[in-house]
């Protein structure tokens, strides 16, 4: 017998090589298992719990003014609502889009959306496919509304923050807000105009476009 | 003739031939090796890349910085050449694409080296001249280029790439290319024949 | 699940190009050795007389369709990841035609015309002068074509998720009409030799 296979030729040993791989193929299932979800449950608890992947507002806020590059900002709300604002250099992306956009496995991708119920159902998405570097915008789009855009000083505020409140009025001018003051603390926040969407936002559709690699042939 | 000359004429008869052995063009290589090269080289382009091979591409961005160059206005307003140009914010010629080709270059130039097979020579049929195999040959680029174009590549990309990832678009392009192939070949025979 | 590497980040733009410029040479390299820096080798494919240019090509779609189908089932590739080049059926029906004409017309493909210029086949420079000739016009007609250039959009789809076979049937069968594709050139090109000997 192993007379036989050494007296094979070089191309009939390698052509009997793939054939037995091509019959093991038939056997060994599919090639896409890393696309089910695989849930560590301990670990999401305690990733939860500990809330490490939260990004807070001023965080944010900080990254854009410096003009860092090293995120992806995911607006998960539909067209019209993302049109109207968006945090500056956010991309629209829906749910279903996530898969498509070929997002690297350890990118840093910050999601947000109205409230946090969708950019937590995307959160666990992405987790359990494997991406190491999703984030939430904590509170989402209304927090953002309430610390960055519209911060408020109430008539009866301690001095420790009034002085928060004036970086906080030099950071809502940068993104075209409206500070405001007066009223009682708990007073609910009227409805205020969004900024319309200049600069800095002007910096958002560049980076997109250099983030969208060519890969054709 | 004395017998010094004869021994000497006779040594030097075998050093040339030796000699022109040696620079001889060597044989193929078992194609089935050279294959299986070829899809370890492009299961690395997998494996550490993402993506598989190319070579049409390449030009495509040579041809969008040239047209740019010399008429930018008409280049950007063109959406073909605006895709390849970019945004601006990277050279178009630090492409994936450019730097292989540029390797297919040196890597086909190092195997001939060694095989003695750089030689210059217009390839062709018994039948026709240079000037008719130039001709056709660039005819036939041409067509090729505009072919690559409307499929979305050429054999690197869609066959080979496309091919081994069971793409759709590749497999129905390949059957194509082997049968407008096939069915040209009877009216060119006179070019290789 | 660490591959691609380049998808996991592993390393940046830059360090891609150097990668480019390797593969690429491995690219060239085995080319070459199988002979297609000559267009006679490979325009003979087309006249039954020379067979390399099928046994190189499903050789090497092979060996990376298998390649890549054992490195995703352990777990060590993310197949998802892999760039697929989304389907467009007419515009690449058509294309593949035309390209099969200019590659018996011209005696190469672009990759293979690289080689040839690099070995300093002549006819290949022309080829390559040809295919950037073609691709400006085929630019600066981009905007009559356009339309049909987009047209029959399928997006990224494989023959598995087309036909509902398991992926591992479909290696199983490819790799089988491969096999017997080779068994066949070989007899094909023993006939034809037999033939040239008799003429």
């Amino acid at each position: 017998m192993k007379n036989l296979f050494t007296n094979l030729s070089l191309n009939k040993k390698l052509a009997l090589f793939v054939f037995v791989l091509g019959f093991l193929a038939l056997f060994a299932g599919s090639p896409y298992k890393g696309t089910e979800l695989k849930v560590d449950a301990s670990e999401m608890a305690m990733i939860v719990q500990k809330e490490v992947d939260h990004v807070a507002s001023d965080e944010l806020a900080g990254w854009i003014v410096q003009g860092k590059a090293d995120y992806r900002l995911l607006d998960l709300r539909n067209e019209k609502d993302f049109g109207e604002y968006h945090i500056p250099t956010a991309e629209n992306m829906q749910l279903t889009m996530l898969k498509e956009a070929q997002l690297g496995r350890n990118e840093k991708i910050v999601l947000y959306s109205d409230g946090g119920i969708h950019s937590a159902q995307a959160w666990f998405l992405l987790k359990a496919e494997g991406y190491k570097g999703v984030y939430i915008l904590r509170g989402g789009l209304e927090e953002w509304k309430d610390n960055i855009l519209f911060p408020r000083l109430a008539d009866n505020a301690p001095p420790s923050e009034v002085a928060a409140f004036e970086k906080a009025k030099l950071l809502s001018k940068f993104f075209g807000g409206t500070p405001q003051t007066g009223g009682a603390a708990e007073a609910a926040t009227p409805k205020m105009a969004l900024p319309k969407l200049e600069s800095p936002a002007g910096a958002q559709p560049k980076a997109a476009a250099g983030k969208k690699k060519k890969e054709g042939c | 003739m004395s017998p010094l000359s004869k021994g000497t004429s006779l040594g030097l008869t075998e050093v040339r031939t030796e000699a022109k052995a040696a620079r001889e063009p060597q044989p193929y290589w078992n194609p089935y090796l050279a294959g299986l090269g070829l899809g370890l080289v492009l299961l690395a382009a997998f494996v550490i890349m993402g993506r598989g091979l190319g070579a049409s591409g390449a030009f495509s961005s040579l041809v969008a910085v040239g047209v740019d160059a010399v008429a930018p206005a008409h280049a950007n307003a063109n959406d073909f050449y605006a895709e390849y140009i970019g945004d601006g914010t990277k050279s178009p010629l630090k492409d994936w694409l450019v730097f292989e080709v540029l390797g297919v270059f040196v890597g086909g130039f190092v195997s001939g080296l060694f095989a003695n097979r750089v030689t210059k020579v217009v390839e062709r049929g018994p039948n026709i001249s240079s000037a008719g195999r130039l001709t056709f040959a660039f005819i036939g680029g041409g067509l090729m280029g505009i072919g690559a174009k409307l499929a979305r590549g050429c054999t690197s990309g869609q066959a080979l790439t496309g091919g081994a990832l069971f793409n759709v678009g590749s497999w129905a392009f390949m059957m194509m290319v082997f049968g407008g192939a096939y069915a040209a070949a009877y009216f060119v025979r006179r070019q290789w024949q | 699940m660490n591959a691609p590497f380049f998808k996991y980040g592993l390393f940046g733009d830059d360090v891609s190009l150097v990668i480019a410029f390797i593969i690429g040479i491995g690219f060239g390299f085995f080319l070459e050795r199988a002979g297609f820096g000559s267009s006679k080798k490979l325009a003979a494919q087309f006249y039954f007389t020379d067979l390399t240019v099928f046994k190189v090509m499903f050789t090497g779609i092979i060996t990376a369709m298998v390649g890549v189908y054992y490195l995703s089932v352990i777990g060590f590739v993310d197949l998802s990841l892999i760039y697929l080049t989304p389907t467009f059926l007419l515009p690449q029906v058509v294309g593949g035609v035309i390209l099969g004409v200019g590659f018996v017309v011209g005696g190469y493909c672009p990759g293979t015309s690289c080689v040839a210029a690099s070995t300093g086949r002549i006819d290949g420079m022309v080829y390559l002068l040809g295919v950037i000739f073609g691709i400006f016009v085929f630019g600066e007609a981009f905007p009559l074509v356009s339309n049909f250039y987009v047209s029959t959009p399928m997006g990224q789809i494989t023959l598995p998720q087309i036909s509902g076979l398991p992926y591992g049937l479909l290696v199983f069968l490819v790799v089988l009409m491969a096999l017997g594709g080779f068994a066949g050139a070989e007899w094909v090109e023993k006939k034809m030799a037999a033939k040239k000997a008799e003429a």
